[in-house]
This record gives structure tokens, sequence and C-alpha cells, in this order.
């Protein structure tokens, strides 16, 4: 297990919790690690996420390649404005939507 | 006019020294978070480009960066000791599905930089490659 991302899963759902403020070339090799463990549903959680450049996207983007492969479902949540603004450029959201918490709610009770 | 200048070996962990002080800069210049954030981004990509296609990652070898503030203008050269470029694509760069498929998973740098400041100026040389940024503070939101 990654010291930069902490999970939570119930049902079929995993939350990837990434806890490094910097998603850059330093960190993207520990994260995409992370894209062999995913569940049906995969949330990545960008609450502590202050930094991410194209590197970083780049490793976000072996999530989406994953996801694809497996026919998992993947979202992002407490994505910041300005990164929201930066996936939007590249167009991330269309691979990655955002979701809200109590989007995920009904799984936690399931 | 106002001058700071950083000269990092070519390893990424040093890129992060230099956004941190693109942070401070870009304080000092008066922009909104959200400029500094944008700032910080285009700089990261630039040093980036400078350390892995310029520098080729060899830590011998420097990347410089020089920010000037002159009045209403934010000035930032980015420059490495490589072998220079050919060509430089700035065109829209998105994530394409055929890339995907294909594991293309790179290339958002220099769209990204296109994007994020007001102007971009690219001068190589078989001496090195400088990338000119500048930002001005009555371009921001």
């Amino acid at each position: 297990m990654s010291d930069i991302i902490r999970r939570e899963e119930f049902g079929e759902v995993a939350i990837l919790y990434i806890t490094t403020t910097s998603v850059d070339a330093i960190s993207a090799a520990a994260i995409a690690a992370e894209c062999q463990a995913m569940r049906p549903i995969t949330v990545l959680d960008f609450s502590e996420v202050a930094f991410i450049n194209s590197a970083g996207i780049s490793a976000l983007l072996k999530f989406v390649v994953s996801a694809r492969k497996a026919g998992y479902k993947l979202f992002a949540m407490h994505v910041s404005l300005h990164h929201q603004k930066i996936f939007k450029m590249v167009e991330m959201s269309r691979f990655m939507p955002v979701i809200e918490e109590r989007d995920l709610a009904e799984y936690r009770v399931a | 006019m106002e001058r700071v200048e950083l000269n990092i070996p070519s390893n990424p962990i040093f890129e992060r020294v230099v956004r941190a002080s693109a942070a401070e800069v870009g304080s000092a210049f008066g922009f909104s978070t959200e400029r500094i954030e944008d700032l910080k981004l285009a700089i990261s990509e630039a040093v980036n480009n400078a350390i892995d296609h310029g520098n080729r990652r060899d830590v011998g070898k420097l990347v410089a960066v020089v920010f000037e503030i002159d009045g209403e203008k934010l000035e930032i050269r980015i420059s490495d000791e490589g072998g220079g470029i050919d060509k430089v694509d700035i065109g829209r760069h998105t994530i394409e599905e055929a890339n995907l498929e294909a594991g293309q998973l790179r290339g958002f740098g220099m769209y990204l930089i296109s994007e994020l400041v007001d102007d971009l100026e690219v001068s190589s040389s078989h001496r090195g490659t400088v990338l000119t940024l500048r930002l001005y503070r009555r371009g921001q939101p």
C-alpha cells in the first residue's frame, strides 16, 4: 500500500484519497501504481491536492485506461475550481467526471 | 524593474522550488489566487520541459529561471542547456480516445502553458532553448 493513497472500500466502491499535495512528476509513479487495484466504481478524492500538472494528469490517465479496460466507472471528488478548469481544458472531465460526496451515500448503505 | 533569478539542477524535485518561488513572485506582483495557480502551473510545465526534453535530466546541466517585474508586466524566462528543438506545438491538445488506446498519455504541457499565460515566445539554438512567458496585471480575472 502506498503512503500517497489511502483507500476506503465498501461494496463495489473504492475511494482513493490522494494524500500528497502535489500530483506532479515526483508523485506520479506512486499514484499511477494504485490503478492496479480499482473497484467497479472507483473515486479519486482530491481534497488534499493543491497542485496538478501534466505529469500528474498522465498519472491520472492510467486510472482512466485501467477503468476502460475493466469496464469500471471512474469519478473525481473534491476537485478545486482551479483543477476543474484544468480538467476541462484537457477534457479530463469526459473520462473522469466530478461527483459529489452525497452521490456515494446510496452505496454506503447498500 | 525587479528581478529574481534561480538556477536549478535538472532533477524534477527542484521544479517544486521554482513553483514555490513563482507563488511568491505572483503574490508580490498582486495576482489573485487563481492567477497565481495559473502562473505556478505554466512555470511548472516549462521547467519540466527544460529538465526532461532540454537537459534530458542531466543533473550537471542547469535550468535557469528569471522572473522580471516591469510595471504591469511579469516576464519569466526559462532556459535549458540542451541541444535545441526544431519546432514547438502549442496547438490544442486534449485527451483523445485513440491516444488512450495507444498509451499516449503525455504532451499537454505546451498547450496548458499557452492557455494560462498572456504571451508565449520560444527561441532555440544548438546552445539551448529559452521559453519566455509574459503575464499582465490588467489581464487578471
